[in-house]
């Protein structure tokens, strides 16, 4: 048992998370965010997760996590009649940004949990090896 | 060499390879695509059924166990992602498997003492 690799996997697991919860803070940050550089309203981020081989000697029986793009959500933008609005149309209509906050919420609750259970993982391995440090004494 | 030391290896063994695919799933949880692995145990205790039984000592290979883990992946439901880790069920094995491992390690551990105990004469 390689236990190095695993500390590696384990932690990849959490850095993984913490990014996705950089994302949702963006995202929870910006809800009603009518401008940016782009001249559109902010566009909901998400992250792509992949898989990564730790141990190439037996190949899948390690696998640790990266996060392999940080992506914009296509769907269309929330359109709320404003007319006082800034940024509102000809019409009084203004555009707002795709984000719905109790899918974020969820998200977060979701990125927040596993990421303690990768630092459970951790501990669990930590108490494994110091348990195989006692062989024999 | 003592046969129960030998099965014990073994044990510690796999239950250390359980606990890197476990730890893999955990990690993963979230990736799409990735589907959970776990790796079985019932193939090794009939094979060592057999081992057990050989007469001759010679017979027993020790460094053969982690060739006959197989890793095979879970057939669940999947979600949409076609992610198909549940996380609190890896998170129950992995302390199950812990504790195997712990479990096999003090059990591995007493029987060393009764070899020390029996090489000293209990003094």
């Amino acid at each position: 048992m390689d236990y190095f690799r695993i500390f590696d996997a384990s932690a990849s697991g959490m850095l993984a998370q913490k990014i996705r919860m950089n994302a949702i803070a963006s995202n929870l940050a910006n809800i009603e965010t009518t401008r940016t550089e782009t001249g559109e309203p902010y566009r909901r981020k998400d992250v792509v997760f992949a898989s990564v081989v730790m141990d190439a000697l037996r190949e899948g029986s390690l696998e640790g996590v990266k996060v392999v793009d940080v992506v914009d959500d296509p769907s269309p933008f929330k359109v709320v009649y404003d007319p006082g609005h800034p940024d509102a149309d000809e019409n009084g209509f203004v555009r707002l940004p795709n984000i719905n906050v109790i899918e974020e919420m969820i998200n977060m609750i979701m990125a927040s949990r596993v990421y303690e259970a990768n630092v459970n993982a951790f501990n669990i391995s930590k108490n494994m090896l110091m348990k195989a440090l006692e062989i024999g004494r | 060499m003592d046969k129960t030391i030998g099965f014990l290896e073994r044990l510690i063994n796999f239950a250390g390879v359980r606990h890197r695919v476990l730890l893999s799933n955990i990690a993963n949880s979230d990736t799409p695509g990735y589907r959970a692995k776990d790796v079985s145990f019932s193939g090794i205790l009939k094979e060592e059924g057999v081992r057990l039984m050989k007469s001759n000592p010679r017979h027993m290979t020790v460094s053969e166990m982690e060739d006959s883990i197989e890793i095979q992946q879970r057939d669940q439901r999947t979600w949409k992602d076609q992610n198909n880790v549940e996380l609190d069920m890896e998170v129950a094995k992995m302390t199950e498997n812990a504790l195997l491992y712990n479990a096999s390690i003090r059990l591995l551990n007493t029987r060393l003492r009764m070899f020390r105990n029996a090489i000293r004469g209990m003094r």
